[in-house]
């Protein structure tokens, strides 16, 4: 059974344990900075609970990294040395360089390393690529796709709004739909933004608008915010071809409803209710995938490389919003 | 009042006839048209007066006209009705040339007639909702636009609109000036900078020289920053002819329209199809009635000729930006 050890106990660790438990796969041990959490959910998915990341290694075949951005880099390279396959949340890493390292290192001690891009797994997305694939809309010529939710909240330490340590919202959130743009349309060239930000004095939110030009000639309009009042989440994406188009719309594909009477002392706003369920969520679907690339070798959906890709296209965004200047990516190290 | 329509190179004289004759206080004296046959097919069509010449037309001394012939020849018939003492309501782009816009202005100002650009989203009900909310401050600062004009490529009804000489090009030109106005209107400052792709993918196969799909990013003398997609996306057999939609993110909320959303689809046996059916209130019959209104009251109407001037200028900065690779900076030298 492949063993996988998971660092991370937060959102995201939460996520990939429960989807974890819905593969062959074995969670066998969790390390947390938090050990309260870590311990709660390696009772809840009977794995043992480990003090360091070294122990941790020691016991699996497959370190699966759900901790802050600028944590991936360390992490990464010691799983490498210890010779164990990686599967690392998005973004790859904080910096170009250090993605470019994390890559050498698991090439040279022959393990793979495999980048949460979920989005690629949500069926609506891999839908449309597969349509597109097909070429049953021709040739690709203008994308628009919109990501935005509510300022991200924790109940410590908000690691998400320091952009030294999360990069910020256009590495963050964005950097979904620049990976997916890049799926879909090729290659990018250059890259046009603008975003304000909760970092510029009296702002109380991140939002940015990017215009993606493609190698081959297609053009892509991002969208991302954490700026929306909560809890308002948004997605929508739009493809049009040479023959034909795809449109999902952010109104438009929730099955359910759910309008309660307000009772006194209810909060009126209902959290928790998935108005779009799915028999497998997203996070399963792509933990079963890398389980499949790693125990039967199949091609897997998304390369460390098509992740430092969307890394540059994120990086060539926020150099444009800063310099005002269209940003090629070459110029982007 | 007595009123002309000079022209029916664009389509939407065939609403505006209509428009004209559902005035209780206005009398639609006929119409001409440098293309006779072209003319007389509407004046047959639409049971009007037709005049053999635009000098026919204004010897009868109307109190104003509307111009609706192709957007490069808006020049000449702007002048020679302010030249017979006509007020003219001019089809949007005003021109495709500043050279032209000035030329018109100054006519007009010579003359002493009004020059109102046909802006009919200054009227269109939820636009003006969208007016309402920005002016009261319901959204506070506004920090960036996400806009869409886009729609079906429009040669199949009038084959002009696709060549770029009477055109002045194609998506971007077409498409533009409605959200580049309402911008300047709702943030009640000018566009200080355009950056712009475009390219020519959609359609492609139909040989068109101009380009089909465009992505524009304007920052404002306020901060603003704001995309506008005028891509023309929607094929052939959509169920409407496109639509215009803006997200406003402010520093309060978001604000979203769209502003032909109030339509029902209908299928018919007849075409095998969706359409959409809009049953939202006509915004070219209150653009019009402004028209009047402002002819009646001898007052400057609500969206001038100017108004179409930097809507135009903010077209051309695009399409210089598209050509350089680079934002370009308003106003135009």
């Amino acid at each position: 059974m492949l063993r996988v050890g998971l660092i991370g106990a937060g959102f995201m660790g939460t996520f990939h344990a429960a989807g974890w438990s819905r593969t062959p796969a074995g969670l066998a041990g969790i390390n947390s900075f938090y050990p309260d959490r870590g311990e709660a959910l390696a009772r809840r998915y009977g794995a043992r609970l480990y003090e360091s990341l070294d122990a941790l290694l020691d016991a699996v075949d497959v370190l699966d990294v759900c901790t802050p951005t600028y944590l991936h880099h360390e992490m990464v390279l010691k799983a490498a040395a210890a010779g164990k396959h990686v599967i690392c949340e998005k973004p790859l890493a904080r910096t170009i360089s250090q993605a470019e390292e994390m890559i050498l290192a698991c090439r040279e001690a022959g393990v793979k390393l495999l980048v949460g891009h979920v989005v690629r797994f949500f069926p609506q997305y891999a839908q449309a690529k597969a349509i597109v694939s097909g070429g049953e809309i021709g040739r690709v010529g203008v994308i628009r796709l919109t990501r935005a939710s509510s300022h991200p909240e924790r109940p410590y330490d908000n690691w998400f709004l320091d952009p030294a340590r999360s990069g910020g919202m256009m590495l963050d959130l964005m950097l979904h739909d620049f990976d997916y743009a890049r799926w879909i349309a090729g290659e990018v060239e250059s890259v046009f933004a603008k975003k304000v930000s909760s970092h510029y004095p009296g702002v109380p939110g991140d939002y940015g608008l990017a215009i993606l030009r493609h190698t081959d000639g297609a053009l892509s309009h991002i969208e991302g915010g954490w700026v929306y009042p909560p809890p308002m989440f948004r997605t929508s994406l739009e493809i049009a071809g040479e023959h034909g188009l795809i449109e999902l719309p952010a109104e438009g594909s929730q099955p359910l409803g759910l309008y309660l009477h307000r009772t006194e002392g209810d909060d009126p706003v209902i959290k928790g209710v998935p108005l779009s369920p799915l028999a497998e969520d997203p996070y399963t679907t792509e933990l079963r995938h890398f389980y499949d690339v790693l125990v039967h070798d199949v091609t897997p959906r998304i390369t460390a490389e098509d992740a430092l890709a969307a890394l540059r296209i994120a990086f060539a965004a926020i150099r444009s919003a800063e310099t005002g200047r269209r940003v090629a990516l070459e110029e982007v190290h | 009042m007595r009123l002309a329509i000079m022209s029916f190179a664009h389509l939407h004289a065939e609403a505006y006839i209509h428009n004209l004759r559902a005035m209780p206080d206005v009398e639609m004296i006929g119409i001409a048209d440098d293309d006779l046959e072209r003319g007389r097919h509407f004046a047959d069509q639409f049971d009007a007066h037709f005049f053999p010449s635009y000098e026919a037309l204004l010897a009868e001394k109307p109190d104003g006209v509307l111009v609706c012939s192709e957007n490069a020849r808006h020049r000449p018939l702007v002048e020679m009705a302010a030249d017979a003492g006509a007020h003219v309501l001019s089809e949007k782009p005003l021109a495709t040339t500043l050279e032209d816009a000035q030329a018109m202005l100054d006519a007009c100002d010579r003359a002493g007639v009004h020059l109102m650009t046909a802006f009919p989203m200054r009227f269109n009900v939820p636009a003006l909702e969208i007016k309402r909310l920005v002016e009261a401050g319901t959204l506070g600062q506004i920090y960036g636009c996400n806009a869409a004009n886009q729609g079906q490529m429009p040669s199949h009804h009038r084959a002009w609109f696709v060549d770029k000489a009477l055109a002045g090009g194609g998506a971007v030109m077409d498409h533009t000036v409605h959200l580049a106005d309402l911008l300047r209107w709702y943030l009640q400052c000018e566009a200080t900078e355009v950056f712009a792709e475009t390219n020519a993918i959609l359609y492609g196969d139909s040989g068109v020289e101009v380009e089909t799909g465009g992505l524009l990013m304007l920052t404002f003398e306020n901060g603003t920053f704001a995309t506008i997609d005028t891509s023309w996306n929607k094929p052939r057999y959509y169920s409407t002819w496109g639509g215009l939609k803006l997200d406003l993110v402010g520093e309060k909320g978001l604000a979203t329209m769209d502003a032909f959303k109030q339509g029902m689809t209908v299928w018919r046996h007849a075409t095998e199809r969706p359409a959409w059916m809009f049953w939202g209130s006509d915004s070219n019959q209150a653009m019009i009635d402004e028209f009047a209104a402002a002819i009646r009251e001898n007052r400057t109407p609500a969206v001038t000729g100017f108004d179409g001037y930097k809507a135009l200028e903010i077209v051309l900065a695009a399409y210089r930006s598209a050509a350089a690779g680079q934002p370009v900076a308003l106003p135009l030298e």
